[in-house]
């Protein structure tokens, strides 16, 4: 018997004539991740295998929980005899190493040409356990679920499935543009977005002096943290100082966010075009500040043609956290450092802007400048940065 | 100098010393610190533990950083003695441990806790039968080493632990594995525990740690935090020597093959000359390692013979540094002879070691030990 790790697909047989292309994208994500281990995969009828050495299966598998596309993860073993007493001596085997009171086998046979039905495979394989251990069968609510699978090729034992995150693998859909700002809300909307089998980039604004390198760092370390389910992420940093310094001397209090953020949007419209990105995705929430109205939406969202996706737009701020716990983002998120929204915030930002009136405020400055020069003079950082290269002399 | 006593310690690395002096220079801030200067530290903090991770294969979450092995042992057995109580009272160990494992044994014993010594076989392995025998349904912890410092007797963890887990699987096994880290390949999953120190491997002296395997149960023995991250060694992390101790665990294992074939050269060698010595036994059997060397001179005191070579600069040990007074217990162990059990002399052995060292230094021993060995 070899120990094995099975991956099952879930919501990927939904797909007909291109499952090929999801399954070898999320083959070549799984590889990707696992770059410094020794892996055979191979694909399957309904399943994937992942050969690894047995030492790092629990380093492997702790990586495979953050991929999606993967609906269940299996450590099992495969067998390629098929005899009964095979079957029943390896079943004893497996369950002997474990501690438990009530079991029940529950066999599969995928190959219908094997001469035992499930079961008949069931019953045989059971009373062979019960003679040689001290347990008992329970078919309601067994302490171990043993599972067999009689397959083509091989058979797989298993009892332990540890859930994944589902979802479509990565860069199966294209890819976005995730606006990342280093609050709660954005990690959560690219960790779902990702979940669609979205390919992230991110932008981010920075505006020093206002903002802090720290606030860039933490940024950073909120897109590492989302590569670790997605891929290596590509940062745009734009220096946003001289626009928002413009928009503050010459745009009336009231419409600073407003105006501020439909530069914004241009920015990361033309950065999406110019690197193929072809959705913007930002972590807005409805009703959550001033212009995450929905009249603010419209107001904002005008300066753009790009689909702009809010996945989290629908959910509470309680629930947002909860998945930013999950996802890993919230600690980072919730350090203390000043970002290019919240420096400079009126006492009060307009609820309900008009489009004309933020147009006819916009004249005031020469924006399409600016724009073209902070675009120009953008900074990208990929992410995860290599830990060894980095402490090279130290470490 | 010839420096044969690795065991009890080894010089720090050159690499190893740079990366201590570079990370307290450069690193000031406390890596428990929000600012920018505590969060460079935490950064690197982190890579050293990820580093160590990755080369033993575990998760960085199951790594405590202590001031050595001694502590590890104690935070292990006191610590999960304490915190599974209520499942029995019962510990085993070997009679091949270091000291600090016996006097932790002594203070549990005060506590309430029964504590059985596993017999090991005339070659100086577990004895399997008698583990079997021994592990119970309170048997809460065993602990193993698994090299012993002594003798240099490896010992099959994995194979222990199948016994251990068979009789029964909530039984914890941890392994002072500080002997066999730098010298020979290890599997932390062979153990739920292990202790691991950085001055036997050419690192700094003061910083050691545990490996805690995440389903174990077990208690602090220091408070002093309430996050969670560091709940088992409260404090400032020491940033110079757990960089130094990372980088010192990647150096030692490179090439361990290579070095442990090196040494196994100069380790025969040495048994090779001392063969024409009637007196003089040799303490190895087919499970030691080579880098320790276990001799017992019949016809001469040990502890003098000691000092006669330390006045040449030939540095070596009665038996652990950390029992230096005493009988060797290990020797003892396996032997059962108390006369060779107080004659002991340990020789350990480094790639650092050279032949010219050895050839040096079997001549100072045979003119020291005719020195004395007419004195009767």
């Amino acid at each position: 018997m070899q120990k094995i790790i099975i991956i099952k697909y879930g919501e990927l047989s939904t797909k007909k004539d291109n499952i090929g292309y999801f399954l070898n994208t999320l083959k070549n994500n799984i590889k990707e991740v696992l770059i410094d281990e020794e892996v055979n995969i191979s694909l399957d009828i309904g399943r994937m295998f992942i050969e690894v050495q047995e030492e790092s299966i629990p380093k492997v598998v702790a990586k495979l929980k953050k991929i999606f596309g993967i609906h269940e993860i299996i450590v099992g073993y495969k067998d390629l005899d098929f005899t009964l007493d095979a079957l029943k001596e390896n079943t004893l085997k497996l369950l002997e190493a474990k501690d438990f009171k009530t079991f029940k086998i529950n066999t599969k046979r995928s190959n219908k040409k094997y001469p035992y039905k499930s079961m008949e495979l069931n019953n045989l394989i059971g009373s062979y356990i019960l003679d040689n251990k001290k347990v008992k069968v329970d078919v309601l609510n067994p302490e171990v679920i043993f599972n067999i699978e009689i397959r083509q090729k091989e058979i797989l034992y298993y009892d332990m499935k540890i859930k994944g995150l589902g979802g479509y693998p990565v860069g199966t859909l294209g890819k976005g543009l995730l606006m990342l700002s280093g609050g709660i809300d954005s990690p959560v909307a690219g960790f779902l977005a990702a979940k669609r089998g979205i390919m992230l980039e991110a932008i981010y604004f920075e505006s020093p002096p206002h903002t802090s390198e720290n606030a860039k760092n933490k940024v950073l370390a909120l897109a590492t943290i989302l590569s670790e389910y997605s891929a290596k992420i590509k940062v745009h940093i734009v220096n946003f100082t001289a626009i928002q310094e413009a928009i503050l001397k010459n745009i009336p209090n009231d419409y600073l966010i407003t105006i501020m953020r439909r530069m914004m949007y241009r920015i990361s419209e033309q950065i999406a075009l110019k690197n193929k990105c072809l959705v913007l995705i930002n972590g807005e929430s409805i009703g959550q500040v001033a212009s995450q109205t929905l009249t603010s939406m419209n107001c904002i969202n005008a300066v753009v043609n790009m689909p702009v996706i809010r996945p989290v737009a629908c959910y509470d701020k309680l629930q947002i956290i909860d998945m930013a716990k999950n996802i890993g983002s919230y600690e980072t998120s919730i350090l203390p450092y000043e970002d290019c929204c919240t420096v400079f915030v009126p006492q009060h930002p307009v609820i309900n802007p008009s489009l004309k009136k933020a147009c006819e405020y916009e004249k005031l400055i020469d924006y399409e400048a600016l724009i073209k020069e902070a675009i120009l003079n953008e900074e990208i950082i990929y992410v995860p940065l290599k830990e060894e290269a980095k402490y090279q002399d130290i470490l | 100098m010839i420096y044969l006593d690795y065991c009890a310690t080894t010089p720090v690395a050159y690499e190893v010393l740079d990366t201590i002096n570079k990370v307290t220079k450069e690193y000031i801030g406390n890596a428990n610190s929000i600012h920018s200067l505590g969060r460079k530290s935490r950064d690197l903090l982190n890579s050293a533990t990820n580093q160590i991770a990755n080369i033993f294969n575990v998760s960085p979450n199951e790594l405590i950083y202590t001031s050595g092995a001694t502590e590890s042992n104690n935070m292990a057995l006191i610590g999960v003695a304490l915190a599974n109580r209520k499942k029995g009272n019962h510990i085993i160990v070997s009679k091949l441990e270091h000291p600090s494992i016996y006097s932790i044994c002594n203070h549990l014993e005060t506590l309430g806790f029964e504590i059985s010594y596993v017999k090991n076989t005339a070659e100086g392995l577990i004895d399997f039968d008698d583990l079997k025998k021994l592990v119970r349904k309170e048997t809460i912890l065993v602990s193993i080493c698994a090299v012993n410092s002594e003798v240099g007797i490896r010992q099959p963890l994995k194979m222990i632990r199948q016994i251990i887990k068979k009789e029964n699987f909530g039984t914890i096994f941890h392994s002072d594995m500080t002997q066999a880290i730098g010298k020979v390949s290890v599997n932390l999953h062979d153990v739920d525990l292990a202790s691991i120190s950085a001055h036997k491997i050419y690192g700094p002296k003061g910083i050691g740690l545990l490996y805690k395997n995440s389903n174990v149960d077990m208690v602090p023995l220091i408070y002093g935090t309430s996050k969670e991250e560091n709940n088992y060694r409260p404090g400032t992390p020491s940033l110079p020597l757990i960089a130094a101790f990372s980088k010192a665990i990647r150096l030692a294992n490179n090439d361990l093959e290579k070095k442990e074939r090196f040494i196994t050269l100069l380790n025969d060698k040495i048994v090779n000359h001392l063969k024409k010595y009637p007196h003089i036994l040799i303490n190895k059997t087919n499970y030691s390692i080579p880098h320790i060397l276990n001799i017992s001179l019949m016809d001469v005191m040990s502890e003098p013979f000691v000092y006669a070579l330390e006045k040449k600069e030939v540095y070596v040990s009665t038996n652990t540094a950390c029992s230096s007074k005493e009988l060797s217990t290990s020797v003892m162990a396996i032997y059962n002879d108390l006369n060779r059990a107080k004659h002991t002399i340990r020789i350990s052995l480094s790639s650092l070691t050279t032949t010219d060292e050895v050839n040096r230094f079997l001549q100072i021993f045979d003119e020291e030990y005719s020195k004395l060995s007419n004195l009767k």
